[in-house]
C-alpha cells in the first residue's frame, strides 16, 4: 500500500501550489498514471481520500488520467501501443519488446481551485 | 460554503452567505457580477461572486523526492566503483539465501556489501554477517518497501573500503519495490519455483523492470510440480530484457551463472 505515500506527495504538491495561489478551496486535482506505474488506481482513490481529510482538498475531486504503454521494437524501430495484457508483441514483426518508451508516470498534472 | 464547488466547506474571506444557489448556477463560467442579489423565500439576500477557478497546469513527478535521492546514491555507487543491485521478491522466494551463498563464494572474489530491508528484525543481517562483508540492515516499521533514501542511510552506515558489490535486499513484495529506485545499476527480480509459474503474467511492472530475472529453488521443482519450462517462458515473454538465470541456492546449481553474470558487471577499478 504505497499508494498513501504517494498520495501524501501529491497533496503536498497541492497544498504548495494552492499557498502560492492564495487558493483556500480545491475543487479538482488530476494525476496522469501509467499503466505500468504499479500503483493501483482504486488504492489511489482510497488513499486521496483518507489524506485529503481535514485539508482545502478534502471532497475534491480526483481524475485518474491512465497513461497507456507505448512500447519499442528495436528490430522495425518502430513504437506500439503496448495492450491491456503483460506480454508485447511487436504488430509488425511478431518480436517480444522489453523497451518501454511510457506507461511508468506518476505525475501530478492539473489542479483547479479557488 | 466554498461557493464554487457547493463543497461544504468554510470559505475564509469576509462576506457572508445568507442563501445557497444551486450548485450549477454557482458553477456558471459566466462572468457574474460583484454581487448579486437573490431572492430567497422573499427575504433579499447577498450572495458573494463565484471566483473565477483557477487551474494551474503541472507535471511533477509524484516519485521526484526519491528520484532524487536515487539519483544521489547512483552517483556515489559509481565514484566509489560500485555495481549495486536491488534484489526484489514476493516473501520468502530465497533472496537472503542466495546472498549468503553468493558472499560465501563469489565474496571471496571481489569484495561485497549488503544492505537489507525488511518490516522488522534484523534476522536478515544475522544471516548475512561475516566478518568479511559489511552488512546494515533497515527496518521499516510498515513500508513494504525500500525507498532511495533507507538505503543512502544504510550505505552510510557501512565501511565501503575495498567494496565492489553492493547487494540492495529489498522487502519482500513484488509490487511496492516496483515505483521505488533505489540508485541501482541492476534490478534482480526473483521467482521461485515454490510460487505460481504465472507470476510473470500477475506482476507486470516489476518483470518488466527487471534487468535480471533468477528462478530459484530450482531443486524442489520436481517434486514440487512446478514447471519449470511454463515458468521460463511466461518470464521471457514478460520481461524479454531481462537476463534469465534458473539457479538453486541449495544445490549450487546455476551459481555460476550468476557469478558470471556479476564479473561482467563489475565497474572497472
Ligand atoms: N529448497 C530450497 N529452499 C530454499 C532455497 N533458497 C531459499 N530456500 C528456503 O526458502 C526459505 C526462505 O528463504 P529466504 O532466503 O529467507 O527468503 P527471502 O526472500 O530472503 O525472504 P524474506 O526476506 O522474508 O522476503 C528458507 O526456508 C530457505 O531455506 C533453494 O534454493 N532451495
Ligand atoms: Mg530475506
Ligand atoms: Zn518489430
Amino acid at each position: 500500500m504505497h499508494e498513501v505515500g504517494i498520495m501524501e506527495s501529491a497533496l503536498a504538491l497541492v497544498q504548495r501550489h494552492a499557498d502560492e495561489r492564495g487558493a483556500s478551496c480545491v475543487h479538482r486535482v488530476v494525476l496522469r498514471v501509467g499503466a505500468l506505474s504499479g500503483v493501483d488506481p482504486d488504492s489511489l482513490r482510497f488513499a486521496f481520500e483518507v489524506v485529503a481529510r481535514g485539508t482545502r482538498a478534502e471532497g475534491a475531486t480526483l481524475v485518474l488520467d491512465l497513461v497507456p504503454t507505448l512500447v519499442y521494437c528495436s528490430s522495425c524501430r518502430c513504437e506500439f501501443a503496448g495492450d491491456r495484457g503483460a506480454i508485447f508483441t511487436c504488430p509488425q514483426c511478431g518480436d517480444l519488446c522489453g523497451e518501454i518508451r511510457s506507461g511508468r508516470e506518476l505525475e501530478l498534472s492539473r489542479i483547479e481551485m479557488s | 460554503m466554498c461557493v464554487d464547488c457547493g463543497c461544504g466547506k468554510s470559505v475564509p474571506f469576509g462576506v457572508k452567505v445568507l442563501s445557497v444557489l444551486a450548485p450549477g448556477l454557482l458553477r456558471s463560467s459566466a462572468p457574474a457580477p460583484a454581487s448579486a442579489a437573490a431572492v430567497d423565500a422573499g427575504v433579499m439576500t447577498v450572495v458573494p461572486a463565484p471566483l473565477t477557478p483557477l487551474t494551474v497546469q503541472v507535471h511533477t513527478s509524484l516519485l521526484a523526492k526519491n528520484d532524487d535521492a536515487a539519483g544521489r546514491n547512483r552517483a556515489q555507487f559509481v565514484q566509489r566503483g560500485m555495481l549495486a543491485l536491488n534484489l526484489v521478491s514476493s516473501p520468502g522466494a530465497g533472496k537472503t539465501t542466495l546472498l549468503s551463498r553468493t558472499v560465501d563464494e563469489f565474496g571471496r572474489e571481489h569484495r561485497c556489501a549488503v544492505v537489507v530491508g525488511d518490516l522488522e528484525t534484523d534476522n536478515d543481517a544475522r544471516r548475512l554477517h561475516r566478518p568479511h562483508v559489511p552488512v546494515a540492515q533497515i527496518t521499516t516499521g510498515s513500508a513494504c518497501h525500500l525507498d532511495a533514501d533507507m538505503v543512502a542511510r544504510g550505505v552510510g552506515a557501512l565501511d565501503l573500503t575495498g567494496v565492489r558489490v553492493m547487494f540492495i535486499e529489498n522487502v519482500g513484495n513484488l509490487v511496492c519495490p516496483a515505483s521505488f529506485d533505489l540508485g541501482e545499476a541492476v534490478r534482480v527480480v526473483l521467482l521461485s519455483a515454490t510460487e505460481g509459474e504465472d507470476k510473470p503474467l500477475k506482476y507486470p511492472p516489476i518483470f518488466k523492470s527487471a534487468h535480471v530475472v533468477l528462478l530459484t529453488k530450482i531443486d524442489v521443482a520436481e517434486v514440487l510440480g512446478f514447471d519449470c519450462r511454463a515458468a521460463i517462458e511466461n518470464i521471457r515473454r514478460v520481461a524479454p530484457q531481462a537476463t534469465l538465470i534458473p539457479l538453486s541456492s541449495r544445490s549450487g546449481e546455476g551459481m555460476a551463472v550468476w557469478y558470471d553474470y556479476l564479473r561482467q558487471r563489475l565497474l572497472p577499478r
